[in-house]
């Protein structure tokens, strides 16, 4: 960015948010409401679109980040899990009879978690975070920045075609998995070949669900993943899947029409109509190891704050965002600089939240996935799968 | 003596802009086409083609392109 000191700003904010997934949003709301002023910019016309994401999301995870599960982005309700083998054998993990007293459709109950649509849920997300008084702009592509001398730094922007420079002292990117924001700052983000999940879903019409996430597991099936079929409301169903590339010699959409015309669901899928194609990529891989820079973090997915074994990235989102957004907002009020000695404070936050379960959970995901012998890893996988969504996980709060 | 160099082309009608290419892609930060996938209009000296092998619906292709002599040892 050319150093002009000329420059006229146009505004100045405590925090600029790049990107308006549930990360950004949820930094964006915790951080307006301890105080700051905040501008969260996105370069989308229409939140949550394309759809990138399997919108599956619990319970705990709303609860946590003080996000009221609404009809506005809630889809279905889901209840629990049915895992398959690469044979078609499932284990069910049923909350409804596991622990019929607090989990169900009856009066005082409640759901396990949601599978939401996306561009409600993020939508819903960013009015939130415009009540508590950040300023939203869309159609807005943050390009680069720079660190001044005065300790903030200079955002450069593009709004409508206009070119708008923001002053502010923290940047925080949640610009995804695609993270440019990163690697402005020079941070270690790239991320390999045999970490990044390759993943396609369809959303289809004339598949039967029973308000439980499946999970298919099995190298025949998803080579170094898993496949899925979520209930999707409206009598709708998701069949996704996702692949690791460096175990496979085919892309995913060729694994995923071989799942739907030959695994043993081939009978349920066999009248199932496309309605809606979706596709994404998914970080199995460790949290990077510096998530901050001078006047800059990075929260959610561009940090690969990404639960390894699920692929599940909303809740660990959520989470990440209100650290962020509550821990800027102490820090900018104390008046100490936003530089990285004190950014740290927000990785080491965030990792005895749930950081260092992330990286325990990313070994665990290597482990299964070093494994050579074809059949030991999907034993594996199916049994870590099993366990991690049992009652008793010691991972069930990510 | 001329560096090679490729570039890469997407077929549109299948894209389903997931972002994957961006994602994987070693490049510094602005190697995006507008379409938010990687960019189409620039050569690539990296040449990985992890892009191309990461996309769900292998929609990626290129093209060798030679670069002038220099260039890259100028990286």
């Amino acid at each position: 960015m050319p150093n002009n000191p000329d420059t006229e700003f146009l505004q100045e904010y405590d925090i600029v948010v790049i990107g308006s997934g549930p990360a950004g949003t949820t930094a964006a709301i915790f951080a307006a409401k301890n105080g700051l002023k905040v501008l969260m910019v996105d370069k989308k016309q229409e939140l949550g679109a394309p759809i990138q994401c399997s919108g599956a999301v619990s319970h705990n995870a709303l609860e946590q980040a003080g996000v009221f599960p609404s009809l506005e982005f809630i889809l279905e309700a889901i209840y629990g899990f049915a895992i398959y083998n690469a044979k078609g054998e499932r284990k069910i993990v049923d909350y409804r009879t596991i622990k019929p007293e607090e989990y169900g459709t009856q009066q005082g109950c409640k759901p396990l978690g949601y599978v939401v649509d996306r561009r409600r849920f993020d939508r819903y997300l960013a009015t939130q975070a415009e009540r508590e008084g950040a300023t939203i702009w869309l159609k807005t592509e943050a390009i680069n920045y720079r660190n001044d001398e005065d300790g903030h730094c200079t955002v450069e922007l593009k709004k409508f075609n206009e070119t708008i420079r923001v002053k502010t002292k923290v940047v925080v990117g949640c610009d995804g998995v695609q993270s440019q924001v990163g690697k402005w700052a020079g941070i270690k983000t790239h991320i390999k070949l045999s970490e990044l999940a390759s993943c396609l879903q369809f959303v289809v019409d004339g598949v039967e669900t029973e308000g439980l996430l499946e999970i298919i597991t099995g190298h025949q099936w998803a080579p170094g993943g898993y496949a899925w079929v979520f209930p999707k409301g409206h009598g709708y169903a998701e069949i996704g899947l996702g692949i690791t590339r460096t175990m496979c010699t085919e892309n995913a959409q060729t694994y995923l029409d071989h799942f739907i015309k030959n695994s043993f669901f081939k009978e349920r899928f066999k009248n199932c109509r496309i309605i809606e194609i979706q596709g994404g990529g998914v970080p199995l891989a460790a949290p990077l190891k510096i998530q901050y820079a001078n006047n800059l973090i990075l929260v959610g997915d561009a940090a690969r704050h990404v639960n390894a074994i699920t692929g599940g990235g909303i809740h660990t989102a959520l989470s990440s965002g209100k650290i962020a957004g509550e821990f800027l907002a102490s820090l900018i009020k104390s008046g100490k600089p936003a530089n990285e000695n004190n950014l740290k404070g927000y990785q080491d936050e965030w990792l005895k939240a749930m950081g260092n379960n992330m990286w325990k959970l990313y070994r665990v995901k290597r482990k299964i996935f070093e494994t050579a012998d074809i059949t030991q890893r999907d034993e594996q996988l199916f049994e870590t799968m099993s366990n991690y969504f049992s009652p008793t996980s010691e991972y069930k709060k990510i | 003596m001329k560096a090679k160099a490729v570039v890469f082309e997407i077929g549109w009608n299948a894209c389903i802009k997931c972002g994957a290419c961006v994602a994987i892609c070693p490049q510094e930060a602005g190697f995006v086409s507008n379409f938010d996938t990687i960019a189409v209009n620039t050569p690539c000296d990296i040449a990985c083609m992890f892009c191309e092998t990461v996309c769900p619906v292998s929609t990626i292709t290129h093209r060798v392109f030679s670069l002038p002599s220099g260039i890259l040892d100028s990286k």
